[in-house]
């Protein structure tokens, strides 16, 4: 406990600090004043410190913005969506990227293309895909606040002790399962594979697979890759060398804690297992890409920013925008350890040398795809989470539960 | 207004005429009227705002396609869409099976409890503490302690793993058939304790004549709870049953927090799925319109029960 709070307390120093002293590359806001209202959730309390220090390096930086900040400790999507269906919504405000697509529909949020064009931030400077979700045609929606994608994790004492070579990014499916037959004894198994799309879904696109076609209309959970990679997936479970996190006993409610209290040698997680990790020195780890399969796949998980189409001051709601996601202040959030950048700009920061698990997960923004499936995303997701769990507890073959989930995607996406 | 003044008042003799007095009669209770409303006033606002006003506004979102943003006039169509919704055929099985057993079981237990409390002397308030405080514990507070007694390596299969081998590694809440009597189990534990308090009062209200005259006529022990207690208590549980119907069927709060409908939809519930219908799929029409048809239910299941409980009691 102690040492946490030290850490959040060197934390709190170096972003003020870091943001005092390192504004001379951030464009300036030009005439942009006035006062906006800037909304979002609430996290741990370390990390809505963190945002509160930013948003105090902001206001001495453009004093002629005021920031009302209005954070939401609960059901912030639905208190959203209440406010812009009222009218009543924030200048500025977090998008869920399962939310992006049913709101740029709607046409509620602003493109950005003519603010960013004011203080020249381009497209590419957001790296790869973490764009991808917030942009309609060439308009954009939404900037991403920060990004994660999935890293395979592994126990590297459980590797040793099973005499098994630590993974690499060059790993293969057979490396894979070769591994976690090994890793498992009894009270430990190889990989971790909940009944989850989000950890299903990389696998699909390393096969060459797609969950729905490019345009969001028609399910592909028949394609045969997508088949062969389900297969796949829960072939871990079904040869006992991988379990779902549900089935490990009280007090493991998702893959980390299984990991953390040294039940399984592998998960697949992103960058929220790191600062989880810390409460757990005694479990050695350390991460690395996905494994490849007939290509590289992964899923990208992020957050925007959105200004309100019917902001009244949207020049000042993007100097804030702008500066929150600007390379400096990613450089201070990512040297505190709480979230991954978003800027090409950072790709070569030095911290990412010495955190192996940091660099995967950025690496991988090159190739990932946007965790989202267009405005049916949530009945989308629901519809595999469901199949893979009737697989898991034995209840259907993996054709049957697949052809049942592409009759539900097919009536979600119908309605 | 001259229509309204009469001669009768004019000629004043010094005492209160009949009329005057009539007139002072009513302007008290008038008076007392007000201020009952006054006091109303608080209570009406907030029950008409929140719940008649919402009430009123769902009639009529169910009757239109509403996500929020846009509103299109749907016709009978939501109520259509959930009448064929497996889902929704699902959750209504689920919820019926779920008042069966936990109407039953916790009207029993909530009866015998009352009984052996009415017998005790010595330390009754002490019992009857212990016996409320689950009635009083939140919900949510229970849902949580409950998952982790009956998830693997709980206490719950390390009691059966005593006589069932393999028993202590099992998860009542991740496999379908047993998630929802384990939800069950969970909602008796602490309802049984708030009717059993019902149970008391009406225990209470028997006179106790009744009892000692059947003691002359050689009733005693279960003959006189069969003949005597249960019959005068028919009102009460009646009651019991009526509201125990009514909260089964709307049953949420643990199905949110100790399996959100899962695994395999097993324990998913009306009020459960118009929640994800509406606060998840932002389908507000076709949330509100599985609600009516919820309320349509639990009417019925009313309307059969005060006809099925006789509920006229005469001592």
């Amino acid at each position: 406990m102690r040492s946490m709070r030290l850490g959040l307390a060197l934390a709190v120093m170096s972003a003020v600090l870091l943001a005092a002293c390192g504004g001379s590359s951030t464009s300036s806001g030009g005439a942009a004043s006035g006062t906006i209202r800037f909304s979002g959730w609430t996290s741990t309390p370390a990390e809505d410190q963190l945002l509160k220090d930013e948003l105090a390096a902001f206001k001495v930086k453009f004093p002629n913005i005021n920031v009302t900040y209005e954070p939401v400790p609960q059901d912030f999507r639905t208190k959203l969506k209440a406010q812009l269906a009222s009218g009543t919504e924030p200048d500025a405000f977090y998008v869920e990227l399962g939310d992006a697509a049913g709101f740029m529909q709607k046409h509620v949020l602003l493109d950005l293309r003519s603010e960013m064009a004011k203080t020249g931030t381009n497209a590419s400077d957001f790296s790869g895909q973490v764009l991808g979700a917030f942009k309609q045609g060439d308009a954009i929606y939404g900037v991403p606040k920060d990004s994660n994608t999935l890293a395979l994790f592994y126990n590297k004492d459980m590797f040793t002790a099973a005499g098994v070579a630590t993974p690499t990014k060059d790993w293969t499916w057979q490396d894979l399962t070769d591994a976690a037959k090994k890793l498992t004894k009894p009270g430990q198994w190889g990989l971790i594979t909940n009944a989850d799309s989000a950890r299903w879904a990389p696998f699909v696109y390393q096969n060459g697979g797609q969950v729905l076609n490019s345009g969001n209309t028609k399910s592909m959970l028949l394609d045969p890759a997508t088949v062969e990679a389900t297969k796949y997936y829960l072939s871990f479970k079904q040869n006992g060398s991988g379990t779902y996190s549900g089935a490990l006993g009280a007090g493991i409610g998702w893959p980390g804690d299984a990991f953390a209290k040294g039940k399984a040698a592998m998960v697949m997680e992103g960058g929220w297992l790191i600062p989880f990790m810390k409460d757990y020195p005694n479990i050695h780890w350390s991460a690395t890409e996905l494994p490849k399969g007939k290509q590289r796949g992964n899923l990208v998980f992020t957050v925007g920013y959105s200004i309100s189409a019917k902001s009244k001051n949207p020049d000042a709601a993007w100097v804030l925008l702008n500066y929150l996601t600007s390379p400096d202040n990613q450089k201070t959030v990512l040297h505190s350890g709480f979230a991954l950048p978003t800027r090409t700009a950072l790709a070569s920061d030095p911290y990412f040398a010495d955190h192996p698990a940091e660099s995967a997960i950025f690496a991988a923004n090159a190739y990932a795809k946007p965790f989202s499936w267009g405005i049916n995303s949530g009945k989308v997701a629901d519809a595999i989470s469901a199949a893979l769990e009737r697989v898991l507890l034995g209840k259907q073959s993996v054709d049957d539960s697949l052809k049942q989930a592409d009759k539900e995607v097919t009536d979600a996406l119908a309605s | 207004m001259a229509v309204g003044t009469s001669p009768v008042v004019e000629t004043n003799t010094g005492l209160p005429t009949p009329v005057q007095a009539e007139a002072h009669r009513r302007r008290r209770p008038y008076r007392e009227w007000l201020a009952s409303y006054a006091f109303l006033i608080p209570a009406f606002i907030v029950i008409g705002g929140f719940t008649f006003v919402a009430m009123v506004a769902a009639v009529f979102i169910s009757l239109f396609k509403y996500d929020g943003f846009t509103l299109e006039w749907a016709g009978l169509n939501n109520y259509a869409k959930a009448l064929v919704n497996a889902d929704f055929h699902k959750a209504l099985l689920n919820v019926v099976y779920y008042m069966v057993v936990v109407v039953t079981c916790q009207t029993i237990l909530a009866l015998s409890m009352a009984l052996v409390l009415d017998r005790i002397m010595v330390g009754r308030g002490v019992f009857r503490t212990i016996y409320y405080l689950p009635a009083i514990t939140s919900s949510v507070v229970m849902g949580l302690i409950f998952s982790w007694l009956f998830s693997p390596g709980g206490w719950v299969g390390g009691l059966l793993g005593i006589v069932i081998p393999g028993a202590r590694e099992f998860g009542f809440l991740l496999h379908p058939e047993t998630a929802l009597p384990a939800i069950m189990t969970t909602t008796i534990w602490s309802t049984a304790a708030s009717f059993m308090i019902v149970f008391v009062a009406g225990l209470q209200d028997i006179p106790a004549h009744i009892y000692e005259a059947a003691k002359i006529d050689g009733a005693v022990g279960w003959r006189s709870l069969w003949n005597i207690t249960i019959p005068l208590l028919r009102p009460t549980i009646f009651l019991v049953v009526v509201l125990g119907t009514i909260g089964t069927l709307q049953v949420f709060d643990q199905v949110y927090v100790m399996t959100n409908g899962g695994p395999l939809k097993s324990t998913l519930t009306p009020v459960f799925l118009i929640y994800t219908s509406g606060f998840r799929d932002f389908s507000f029409g076709l949330g509100s319109a599985e609600a009516f048809i919820l309320f349509a239910i639990i009417f019925t299941f009313t309307l059969i029960q005060r006809r099925f409980i006789d509920t006229t009691v005469e001592y």
